[in-house]
C-alpha cells in the first residue's frame, strides 16, 4: 500500500515522456525512403493520367466549335452555345426522362427484388440449399449484354420459345419484346434475371451481421417469426439498405448503355434512347457534331458528380460512411 | 477509410433450426420454396435451352419449328465442328481469350501495384495520389473525349485500344487496398523490414501470398470484363476483320432476327454461310458462358468480402 501511495505521485510529478517532437523529414528524404512504393504507383497514374483526366481535359471542346480537321487552336471559341442546344434538341429532353424512368424503375423494382431475395434466402435453413442457390443466381450476373439479350430474344422473342409454345397451343405470339411501350417492363425482367441475385450478396452480409441472440431473446419474450422480421431484421439491415439507396441516386443518370444500344433497332430508339445512347449516337454515328455530342457527356458527367456529392453528404449527416470519407 | 460496420458473424445455426425458433407452418414453406424454386428456374432453364439447342440437329429443330429446345431428341456435334474448324469463329475465340488473358495479366500488374502503394498513409503524395484514384468515382469523362484520346494516341483499329482504355478499375484497387491495409498483420510488414526485405520482397514474399484468395475474385472480375468487351470493339476497332466473341455473336443474332440494318450487319459478318443455325448461334453462347461457369466455383465463396469492401469502404 505504502509502496503504491509513493509511486502515485512520483509518476504524476515526472513527465518524463517527452511529447514526441515528429522530425520533420525533406521530400528528398522521404523520397529515398518511399520511392519503391511510388515507382509501384506509377503506372496506374499513367493509365489514368492518360485514359482518365487527359480525356477528362478534352472536354473544353463542348466549348468549342470542334472540328477534327483543322488544328486545334484554330477552333472557335462559342461558350456554352452547345449546352443551349441541348435543351432544344427534341431528342435530349426524351432522352434524359427516359434516364430517370430507367434508374427510378430499377430502384423501385429490382433493389427490393434483392431485398426480398436476401430475406427469402436467409430463412433457408439448409447451408447445402442456401450455397446452390447463391451459385445459380449470381451466374448471370458475370453474362455481358449480348448473351442476356440473345438468350431472351430466344426464349422470349417473337420467334422465340415460349412464342412457339404458345402457338402451339393456339395462343399467340409474344411480341412484346419488339415494343417500344413495354421496354420498361422488358428492361426490368432483364435486370431482374442478371442484376438481382447479385444484389442479393451485400443484403445477406447486412443480414448475417444480425446479432442470433437479438433473435433468441425476442423469441423468448414471445415475438413471432414476423414481428421477429419487422422489430429485429429491418432495423438491421435498415443502414444499408438507406446507404446503397442513396448512392444510387447518386448514380441516376448512369444506367447503362449496351443493353440500351443492344435492343435499339429491336425496340426503337426513342424508348431505349438514354443520356449515354444520345452522346455517342450524336458525337461517334451522325448526324455528326463532336462538339454537341461532348456538350451531352459534360452535361451528364456534371451533373452526375454533383449528384454523387449531394449523394454523399446525405449519407454522411445520416451517420453513414458514403462512397469517399471527409477527413 | 475505416472499417464497415458490417461484421459477419459465424452462422450459428449451422443446418439446424436454432430451438427457439418456431417450425414454420406448411403454407410458408411450400410458398418459399416455391419462390426459390421458380427463380432458379427461370434461371437455370433458359440456360439449359440454350445447351440443349446447341446439341440439336437441323432436323429436331425444324421438328420443334423454333429457336430453342428443352428436350433434345438427337445429339448432333456439328455446330461445335463449325466453331473449331479453324474458320471466323475459332479465330475469334481465340482472340477474345488473347485479350482475356493478356488484358487481365496487365490490369493485376498495374492494380497490385497500386493498391501496395497506396496502402501506406503517411508515404510521400500518398493522399493526392489517393484522390486522383478516388476521383473517377465521381466524374466520367465522356465518350467523345475518350474517342479522342484513342484516336489520337494512334490505338484506333488496334486490339491495345480494347486493353489499355481500360486495364485499371479503381473499384478493384480500393478494393485490394482496403485489404492490403486491413487483413495484413502490420506486425509481419514490420518484421520484414526489421530483416532488411525491401517493399518489393515484401510484397511478394509476404503479402501477395497472403491475399491469393481476394487476388483471384479481382482476377476473375477483371476476366469478365475482358471477356465480355463488346461495345469497346464497336467502338475502337470497327475495321479489324478477327472481332471479339460478343461482337460475332451479336451479328449472328442480328442477321436472322430480319430488322431495320441487319443487312448490313450480316454482310460485315461474311465468314459463315448467310444465316447462321440455331444450334449455331447457341453453340457460341454456350462457349462464351463455359469459361465463366468453369472460373467461378473457385471464387464464389470470396465474392461477399470483396463486394462488401468495397461497396461500404472505398
Amino acid at each position: 500500500m505504502a509502496a503504491l501511495q509513493t509511486s502515485v505521485p512520483g509518476a504524476a510529478q515526472a513527465p518524463t515522456e517527452r511529447p514526441r517532437v515528429k522530425r520533420k523529414r525533406t521530400v528528398g528524404q522521404r523520397f529515398r525512403h518511399d520511392w519503391p512504393l511510388l515507382l509501384l504507383t506509377l503506372p496506374a497514374m499513367a493509365q489514368l493520367a492518360i485514359f482518365f483526366y487527359w480525356p477528362s481535359a478534352w472536354n473544353v471542346i463542348a466549348f468549342m466549335d470542334y472540328s477534327p480537321h483543322r488544328p486545334f487552336w484554330e477552333n472557335p471559341i462559342v461558350g456554352f452555345a452547345w449546352f443551349g442546344r441541348l435543351f432544344s434538341d427534341p431528342y435530349f429532353l426524351p432522352a434524359l426522362g427516359n434516364t430517370l424512368k430507367f434508374a427510378l424503375a430499377q430502384l423501385a423494382f429490382v433493389f427490393p427484388l434483392s431485398i426480398v431475395l436476401a430475406l427469402v434466402m436467409h430463412s433457408v435453413v439448409s447451408t447445402k440449399i442456401r450455397s446452390l442457390f447463391q451459385s445459380v443466381v449470381y451466374l448471370p450476373y458475370f453474362f455481358s449484354w449480348v448473351l442476356v439479350v440473345t438468350v431472351f430474344v430466344q426464349m422470349l422473342g417473337s420467334d422465340g420459345l415460349v412464342s412457339n409454345l404458345l402457338l402451339q397451343s393456339g395462343g399467340d405470339r409474344l411480341t412484346f419484346m419488339t415494343d417500344g411501350d413495354s421496354f420498361v417492363f422488358l428492361a426490368w425482367m432483364q435486370w431482374a434475371w442478371k442484376d438481382a441475385g447479385w444484389g442479393m450478396i451485400i443484403f445477406l452480409a447486412a443480414l448475417a451481421s444480425i446479432n442470433p441472440s437479438l433473435y433468441e431473446a425476442a423469441a423468448v419474450d414471445g415475438a413471432g417469426r414476423w414481428k421477429r422480421m419487422w422489430h429485429i431484421t429491418l432495423p438491421g439491415i435498415r443502414p444499408v439498405i438507406v446507404l446503397l439507396l442513396i448512392l444510387q441516386l447518386g448514380g441516376i443518370l448512369t444506367v447503362g448503355f449496351e443493353q440500351y444500344q443492344l435492343q435499339r433497332d429491336s425496340v426503337g430508339f426513342g424508348a431505349t434512347e438514354v443520356l449515354d445512347t444520345f452522346v455517342y449516337y450524336r458525337s461517334i454515328i451522325g448526324p455528326q457534331s463532336e462538339s454537341f455530342g461532348t456538350a451531352a457527356g459534360l452535361f451528364k458527367g456534371v451533373i452526375g458528380l454533383i449528384l454523387i456529392l449531394i449523394a454523399n453528404n446525405v449519407a454522411h449527416r445520416l451517420g453513414e460512411q458514403g462512397i469517399y470519407q471527409k477527413s | 477509410m475505416t472499417t464497415t460496420d458490417i461484421r459477419i458473424q459465424p452462422r450459428r445455426r449451422g443446418d439446424k433450426r436454432p430451438s427457439w425458433d418456431e417450425e414454420p407452418s406448411f403454407l410458408g414453406k411450400f410458398v418459399k420454396a416455391a419462390f426459390l424454386v421458380c427463380y432458379a428456374a427461370a434461371i437455370v432453364l433458359p440456360i439449359w435451352a440454350v445447351v440443349a439447342t446447341s446439341f440439336a440437329s437441323e432436323e429436331a429443330l425444324s421438328r420443334a419449328g423454333g429457336n430453342l429446345l428443352l428436350i433434345p431428341t438427337d445429339v448432333s456435334l456439328k455446330a461445335y465442328e463449325e466453331i473449331f474448324s479453324g474458320g471466323a469463329l475459332t479465330e475469334s475465340l481465340l482472340l477474345t481469350m488473347g485479350l482475356t488473358l493478356g488484358g487481365t495479366a496487365i490490369s493485376m500488374v498495374i492494380t497490385i501495384g497500386a493498391a501496395y502503394g497506396l496502402s501506406r498513409p503517411g508515404t510521400l503524395l500518398h493522399r493526392p495520389l489517393l484522390m486522383l484514384v478516388l476521383f473517377t468515382f465521381l466524374f466520367a469523362p465522356g465518350l467523345y473525349p475518350s474517342f479522342l484520346v484513342v484516336q489520337s494516341l494512334g490505338l484506333f483499329n488496334s486490339y491495345w485500344s480494347l486493353i489499355l482504355p481500360m486495364a485499371m478499375n479503381a473499384f478493384n484497387l480500393i478494393v485490394l487496398r482496403s485489404f492490403f491495409m486491413n487483413s495484413v498483420p502490420g506486425e509481419l510488414l514490420d518484421a520484414a523490414k526489421m530483416d532488411g526485405a525491401g517493399e518489393f520482397r515484401t510484397l511478394f514474399k509476404i503479402v501477395l501470398p497472403m491475399s491469393k484468395a481476394i487476388l483471384a475474385v479481382i482476377a476473375l472480375f477483371y476476366a469478365v470484363m475482358y471477356w465480355n468487351i463488346y461495345f469497346q470493339a464497336v467502338l475502337y476497332i470497327p475495321s479489324q476483320d478477327v472481332q471479339p466473341i460478343q461482337v460475332v455473336l451479336q451479328r449472328m443474332l442480328m442477321s436472322t432476327q430480319g430488322l431495320p440494318g441487319a443487312a448490313s450487319q450480316a454482310a460485315q459478318y461474311q465468314s459463315t454461310a448467310a444465316a447462321p443455325t440455331a444450334a449455331l448461334k447457341m453453340a457460341v453462347v454456350v462457349c462464351t458462358i463455359i469459361p465463366i461457369v468453369i472460373m467461378y466455383p473457385f471464387i464464389q465463396k470470396h465474392f461477399t468480402k470483396a463486394v462488401i469492401t468495397g461497396a461500404i469502404k472505398g
